[in-house]
This record gives C-alpha cells, structure tokens and sequence, in this order.
C-alpha cells in the first residue's frame, strides 16, 4: 500500500495581499495535491493566484510552474504537482481578502 | 526451553521482541507498545491541537494551542551535503517551527492506558536550528571561531511531555533548555511546577493566554532546572546531524517519575515533582499520550528530529 499523508499547511488563516507557506519536506512523496478551503464562499470579484515553489534545501526556491488563477467564487479549490522534489511550499497574492485553511495531501 | 511454561515463554518472547532488528538499539520495558520508523510514515505522530466548540469552529481553540505545524517526514536535507538521512533508512521525523521567536512545534502521539505502571519513551533524536538564518535582528550570542558556530545558540529548547488521567490527570514532563528565552546557554533539563493550561479552564475563564506563549507552562518561573548543564553533540554547524539516544521513564502506578538517560548521562528522577489537575476531566479514561515539542527563542526556524521512537510498557 502506498503511504500517504495529509497536513494543514495554514490552518485558520488569513490570506491576503501576498503570502508565502513555512517550507515542507517531501522527498518521499509522488504526488501532491492542495487545496485551498475558505469558510466563506468568496466575493466573485475576489482573485487568487498560487505558484508552487520548489527547492533542493529549503533555502534556496523557484516556481515549478506559471502561476496559477484560482477559479472565482469558489469555496473550494485544488492543483496538484508532480516531479517536485524535496520540497514544496506556496507563494500566493490575493486581491482582496479571504480566511481558510490550506492543506497538502501527499502519496508516495 | 520449555516453552509451554508461561515464564519461560514471557522471557523468550521479550528477548525475541528486543532483539528484532530496529528494537535491538533500545532497551524496553517488558511490552513495545509502539515502534515507529519513520520510513513508513508518521506512525500517529500529529501536530498537537487545541479543542474547539461544537460547531467545530477553530476560532474557539486555545490560541497557544492553535498554531503547532505539521510534523514532516524529513531526509535530512540540507544546502551542503543534499541528503543526510537518518539513523535507520532516509527518514527521521521532523518538528519544524516558524521563525518567530516564541513559536512551538509538536507531535503527539495518543494511546490509553493498556496497564499501570512504568512507562517508556526512547527515541534517538538531533536538534538544529535553521543554515543561513543568522539575520542581524537575531543578536547571535557570539561569532563563528572554527568550532563553535552561533546557530548553536539559535537553538531554544525541545520538550518531552505526556498526559495522562486515571480519574486525575497530570501531565510528566521534561524539557532541555538549550538556551534561556534570550539565547543565553543554558543546557539543564527542566520541569514545570504547574499543569498545563487546559482548553477547559480557558473556557471557564480561569486562564488567557496569547499565539505565542509557552502551552506547556506559560510563566517562565514555572520551570525549575532538574540536572546541571548537559553538553550535547550539536556538531559545530547546523547541517551535520549526530544522533543521541533518549529514555524517558516514568510510573502511572505511582504519577512519578523514574529516569531520564541521554547517551551515558542517568538522572534520577523520582524527586521531580509532577503537578496534578485538582479539576477532575471527563472522557479521558485512561488517557496516555506522548509528545514532543520544540521551541525558539529567536526569529528562527528550530528543528527537532527523531528517528525512531519506541513506547514500552512494565506490562
């Protein structure tokens, strides 16, 4: 059985202007999928972009892909990245602001 | 052997169990209860968690108790040598905090009460706080000179701790200071004189505490060292991991503790005081949980890693 693991990346947190999460290991893992969970489903006018930063210590990080709009109005939101190596964390700008949690669920 | 004989079979099962490979480097009480090598996942190790309303609103939770952080399965990776793995295979367990002076990170691990009697936590475990973090605003308590490295002093202190309820609950607690709250040196071990402040006396208003103050024992005067300095192997820098073994040992039957070994270190702990809750608590019958933290005393990231654990209970 593949081992799995999901963590709360932000819990109960306010997300607004520009945010960076605290970097995660993930060496171990194939895949990963995150999601983005607001208590509120979010004013349409509302914007979201994430980019995905990964890294080979930690210290030192780039985009592993564009940034990415999340869709408007949504309460709930998800991308998933492969090949990332042993790091991942997000680099998010909202226009506006919004509260949630961010979680990240990792397979091997 | 005769092993139809229940003692004689007790004895070969525990020589059996001990010297199975990734127990024989502990030395357990009579029956493992958990043994966990983090190359199979976090084996229950979770980020500690306040309690929450009904609604299951996470506004409600304790705000000392609200911010902990994932525990990570860790390859020991850094920006000099890669990977540096762990004692058993790539992976260790990882505590990691934010870089916010005060910020605490956990895991813990919950169980019930299978038995009365001597408990036991060993773990093999390194601590290191963040390469590279040495920002001026961090004060670091003295310069690099060839052997001793400042990010040593970057590094505040990391905790073993329990809860436990036998129809009165108590938590047994250990914490080495490696520095004081202003990274002075500090390396005793600690015990705090008081519970632990629980979501209930929050919520009957008998306590207030902020983000960032200490869950464990928020009053610094609290704490009362229990050995003298203890050096350990931080290895100059804050890449290189050297391993220590720990065995932590207290007594349910008793609510006392027993001993604590670091390497070839033993103290004997039974004069340490455990604080008991005079507030009796409902639906934790036979609580006994472990955890560890980490925390910082300086704007940088505190790591604690462990790999492996092993519970064992006198049973």
């Amino acid at each position: 059985m593949n081992e799995s693991l999901t963590v709360v990346i932000e819990r109960n947190a306010d997300f607004a202007s520009e945010f960076l999460t605290e970097p995660y290991e993930t060496a171990w893992a194939r895949e990963a999928c995150w999601f983005l969970v607001l208590d509120e489903q979010p004013d349409p006018g509302v914007t979201i972009t994430v980019t995905t930063e990964i890294s080979p210590d930690g210290l030192n990080w780039c985009a592993q892909d564009r940034a990415l709009t999340l869709p408007a109005g949504e309460r709930v939101t998800s991308w998933a990245n492969r090949d990332f190596g042993g790091w991942l964390r997000i680099r998010g700008v909202v226009g506006g602001s919004v509260r949630g949690s961010l979680y990240l669920a990792l397979k091997a | 052997m005769n092993v139809t004989d229940r003692a004689e079979y007790e004895h070969l099962r525990q020589a059996v169990a001990a010297a199975a490979p990734g127990v024989n480097k502990f030395q357990p009480l009579s029956r493992i209860i958990a043994h966990d090598d983090f190359n199979s996942g976090t084996h229950g190790w979770v980020q500690l968690s306040g309690n929450y309303d009904a609604a299951g609103n996470l506004d409600s939770m304790e705000p000392q108790m609200s911010d902990f952080r994932p525990p990570q399965l860790s390859s020991c990776n850094f920006y000099d040598v890669g990977t540096h793995g762990a004692v058993s295979g790539t992976y260790a367990l990882k505590l990691a905090t934010r870089p916010v002076k005060g910020h605490t990170a956990t895991a813990i691990r919950r169980l019930t009460m299978p038995a009365k009697g001597k408990v036991q936590l060993e773990a093999y475990f390194t601590y290191k706080s963040e390469a590279r973090a040495l920002d001026p605003v961090n004060a670091p308590p003295g310069d690099w000179d060839g052997n001793y490295h400042p990010s040593e002093d970057l590094f505040g202190a990391f905790t073993l701790g329990s809860d436990m309820d036998d129809g009165t609950r108590y938590h047994v607690v250990a914490r080495y200071m490696n520095t004081d709250f202003d990274n002075v040196p500090d390396r005793r071990w600690y015990a705090p004189t008081v519970v632990e402040p629980t979501g209930k006396e929050r919520f009957d208003g008998k306590v207030a505490h902020t983000k960032l103050d200490d869950f464990t024992a928020p009053n610094r005067d609290d704490w009362k060292p229990f050995t003298e300095p203890l050096h350990l192997c931080y290895n100059e820098v804050p890449t290189k991991v050297n391993w220590h073994y720990l065995r932590w040992q207290f007594d349910t039957s008793t609510r006392t503790n027993v001993e604590l070994q670091v390497n070839d270190v033993v103290y004997d702990t039974s004069h340490v005081e455990v604080p008991l809750y005079t507030e009796k608590y409902r639906a934790l019958n036979g609580l006994l949980n472990f955890y560890f933290s980490v925390r910082t005393h300086a704007d940088v990231r505190n790591f604690l890693y462990i790999d492996s654990a092993l519970i064992s209970i006198d049973w």
